[in-house]
């Protein structure tokens, strides 16, 4: 099922299918957001605020909406 | 010898963010060290020496970056040095500097280093923690596929940086290589025109000119026309060019990794502690208890300090003027100068703590967890996750509050962030909140709370109020087509290099010194001019009459008769003319024309406000004694009404206009420095005094 990284149930898995196209795609992919690569969603900020994914061993904050622009599959 | 040839090699250090660059830096250069300013930026340019071997070696830390392609003021920099057209400035040779777990996003960087041609060598840092996680990189197999020299360190732990001094004189580093073709993603007839107009030597140095050359202010305008008539004329998306180099190179970078990475059985990264820190209740608590720490530890460590500076410069202003022959030159320095330099030198103290506190909280790699849970609250009034550190630290002073602003890379969030520091109450505004509170709120508890303390929380609250008013005010007044991201890393939790901190506080007090210094040294001598002089004749017979007084008095009323004397003397200063000038404007705020004065003369920083009341209520020397300022107030009769001058409705309506007034010149000059520029700190100096004047206005006519 791809759901998108902000909808990630806390603590779960998923592999990156695709950044979707955002004058921030380029950001994403540098920072290593990849397709293929596994995130797992370890903290979230209450209220809709900021999410904290790890991927290589980085935790990563993203805005939610940053966060709606990644594309996963869940594992 | 030739100039050229004696010339000190340049070697620029580079990395992503959080990869120990500084700490290199640091070790490398040690005290050895210069701050400038980049042209048009308010980037600092950090310069250092190493000496190695009887050699000396200029060394620039370029801020951390991604990539080459820049998304704020600090990643610019790198851009630009790197890009530079003038030969002469270009660094000769690149250090770049890689988190050894993070291999593939420093490859990124590293990669597109090669491809622009420049003469590389790689430090792969944090050896200590890729060891910890299991992490094993074959070194060679990268030299083997980059070409580029690769050697291992840990910063921290001193380990390897005798190899990378050794690698800088020996100039071990790569010769022209290319990693991708850009020239399958951009055409050549693109490439080709740029490369012979700018005389570059590949095509990716076309490229980068190509992609940032129209909006880079250092090209002449012409040239940027031309590269944007080229790119139009031949209808081409360099933006969807860059993600298809991005797609293609960290494709061939995730490859290269995997053949020289090997990690066994990766243990998870420790995050006990940010199940505390980060959790959406116990993170917010902890936030607040280490708020509280700090500034618990600002106020009591930093006031004996401050207190002792305030004593010397007194101490020298009265040396000067027993040592000097009397008259106009003796006083400029006693009572000019001086106070002036003491007046710079005085925030050091609270600069400094304030900036070795955020030094550690950025260096444990907490601050970015602050960041995180403070983005969602700012973000409804403009302001950005990191708009918190300057806001925080505009509690115990605005200055460093003002200069931490510079980490948001978004300009809108940042100016907002610059505007509305200043609003919070900083602990200049405390000794003109403690006086006037004491004089009208009176000293009850109901039950455990104090009326005093509950109305001095009241104003620290209204300056919180002003802060989100003005910045949701220019959440909606600022236009900004720029983007505005969070995207930060929460890196491992680690304990903080201590020497690197005293050096965060040694700079940026020398920076402060330096800057804001000048401007506040002439603010106060124009102040100190006119409170001195005033129509000369009318001066001469107050201190005429002055002396006939002080002969005739008895022994005991003679310190009274000339601080009537230095009272009538202000009163009838420039100064004191500007506050009568101003009374009928501060007259519906409850103010008479001697509290005008001390508006006026407080500009140059809140306290002086309970200083110069003191003086013009002549009070005598005794300014520290808190109580007889208070005293004498107290019993100030306004001869008009018959009533007290500092009535309650006066007094709310006095802390209500210092709650949001500027008066601090320290404060305009550093955003001066800051915007680069007199437009912001102009319109932020009126508007503060607006607000100030409407809600000093609202109160009197509430309170009375």
């Amino acid at each position: 099922m791809h759901i998108t990284a902000d909808t990630m149930p806390a603590s779960k898995s998923a592999i990156i299918r695709e950044i979707a196209a955002s004058p921030l795609k380029i950001n994403l992919m540098e920072l290593g957001f990849l397709p293929g690569k596994t995130i797992t969603l370890n903290h979230a900020a209450p209220m809709g605020g900021p999410m904290a994914f790890l991927m290589d061993e980085t935790l990563l904050a993203l805005r939610k909406s940053e966060a709606a622009l990644i594309e996963v599959q869940l594992l | 010898m030739s100039e050229s040839t004696v010339r000190t090699p340049k070697i620029a250090l580079i990395g992503n963010p959080n990869v120990g660059k500084s700490t290199i830096f640091n070790q490398l250069t040690g005290l050895n060290q210069k701050i400038g300013n980049y042209p048009g930026v308010t980037v600092d340019k950090k310069t250092g020496w190493m000496n190695y071997e009887g050699s000396t070696y200029e060394i620039l830390d370029l801020p951390g970056t991604y990539s080459l392609y820049p998304n704020s003021e600090d990643e610019i920099i790198a851009h630009r040095v790197l890009n530079h057209i003038d030969k002469e400035k270009r660094p000769d040779y690149v250090l770049m500097v890689i988190d050894s777990c993070q291999l593939s996003r420093g490859l990124f960087l590293a990669t597109q280093l090669i491809d622009l041609g420049v003469r590389l060598a790689i430090v792969l840092n944090m050896a200590d923690l890729a060891a910890k996680k299991n992490i094993e990189i074959r070194n060679y197999e990268i030299y083997k596929s980059l070409g580029v020299p690769i050697l291992s360190t840990d910063a921290r732990g001193f380990k390897g940086l005798e190899q990378i001094k050794s690698l800088i004189h020996e100039k071990n580093f790569s010769i022209d290589s290319s990693y991708l073709n850009i020239s399958e993603i951009i055409p050549q007839s693109l490439l080709q025109p740029i490369r012979e107009k700018f005389d570059l030597r590949n095509d990716y140095r076309a490229y980068q000119m190509l992609r940032f050359g129209p909006k880079d202010r250092s090209i002449d305008p012409e040239d940027r026309l031309w590269i944007q008539s080229l790119i139009t004329s031949q209808n081409f998306d360099l933006e969807s060019a860059q993600l298809e180099e991005t797609t293609i190179r960290y494709r061939k970078i995730t490859s290269l990794v995997e053949s020289c990475v090997v990690k066994k059985e990766a243990k998870k990264p420790s995050s006990a502690l940010d199940k505390i820190f980060l959790h959406p209740v116990w993170g917010y608590v902890v936030f607040l208890s280490i708020l509280l720490l700090i500034f618990q530890t600002i106020f009591t460590w930093a006031s004996v300090p401050m207190d002792l500076i305030d004593g010397l410069f007194a101490e020298i202003s009265g040396w000067v003027n027993d040592v000097l022959p009397a008259g106009p030159l003796t006083s400029l320095i006693s009572e000019g100068i001086v106070p002036g330099i003491g007046g710079v030198v005085i925030f050091i103290p609270q600069i400094a703590m304030l900036f070795g506190f955020l030094a550690i909280l950025e260096d444990t790699g907490y601050m970015s967890r602050v960041v995180f849970l403070m983005d969602r609250w700012m973000r409804p009034f403009g302001l950005h996750g990191k708009s918190i550190v300057p806001l925080v630290s505009g509690v115990a002073c605005a200055i460093p509050g003002v200069m931490a602003a510079r980490n948001i890379g978004n300009w809108k969030e940042k100016i907002i962030t610059i505007l509305v520091t200043p609003l919070m109450s900083c602990s200049a505004r405390l000794p003109v909140y403690v006086i006037l509170i004491g004089l009208v709120v009176p000293n009850t508890d109901y039950g455990i709370i104090n009326l005093q303390a509950l109305t001095l929380l009241g104003l620290y609250l209204l300056g919180i109020i002003g802060v989100l008013f003005t910045a949701l005010l220019l959440k909606f007044i600022l236009k900004s087509e720029e983007k505005s991201f969070l995207m930060v890393e929460l890196p491992t939790y680690r304990t903080p290099r201590w020497k690197d901190v005293v050096l965060t506080m040694y700079s940026k007090s020398k920076t402060f010194v330096m800057e804001a210094g000048k401007v506040i040294l002439a603010i106060s001598v124009v102040l100190w001019v006119l409170a001195s002089y005033g129509p000369p004749s009318r001066m001469e017979q107050i201190r005429q009459e002055g002396e006939e007084k002080l002969a005739l008095a008895p022994e005991d009323e003679q310190d009274a008769v000339k601080a009537e004397t230095s009272s009538l003397l202000l009163e009838n200063s420039f100064i004191g003319i500007m506050g009568r000038g101003i009374e009928p404007v501060i007259k519906p705020l409850g103010y008479d024309w001697k509290i005008g004065i001390a508006l006026i003369t407080s500009f140059a920083a809140r306290e002086v406000f309970v200083s110069t009341i003191a003086t013009i209520y002549s009070i005598g020397a005794d300014v520290e004694d808190e109580l007889t300022i208070r005293q004498k107030l107290d019993q100030q009769i306004n001869p008009a009404t018959g009533e007290k001058v500092f009535n309650k409705a006066t007094a709310f309506s006095l802390m209500v206009f210092y709650v949001f007034a500027m008066q601090c010149m320290s404060t305009v000059a550093v955003v001066y420095r800051e915007t680069k520029g007199w437009k912001w700190p102009l319109i932020q100096t009126v508007y503060m005094t607006a607000l100030a004047y409407f809600a000093a206005l609202l109160t009197y006519n509430i309170f009375s």
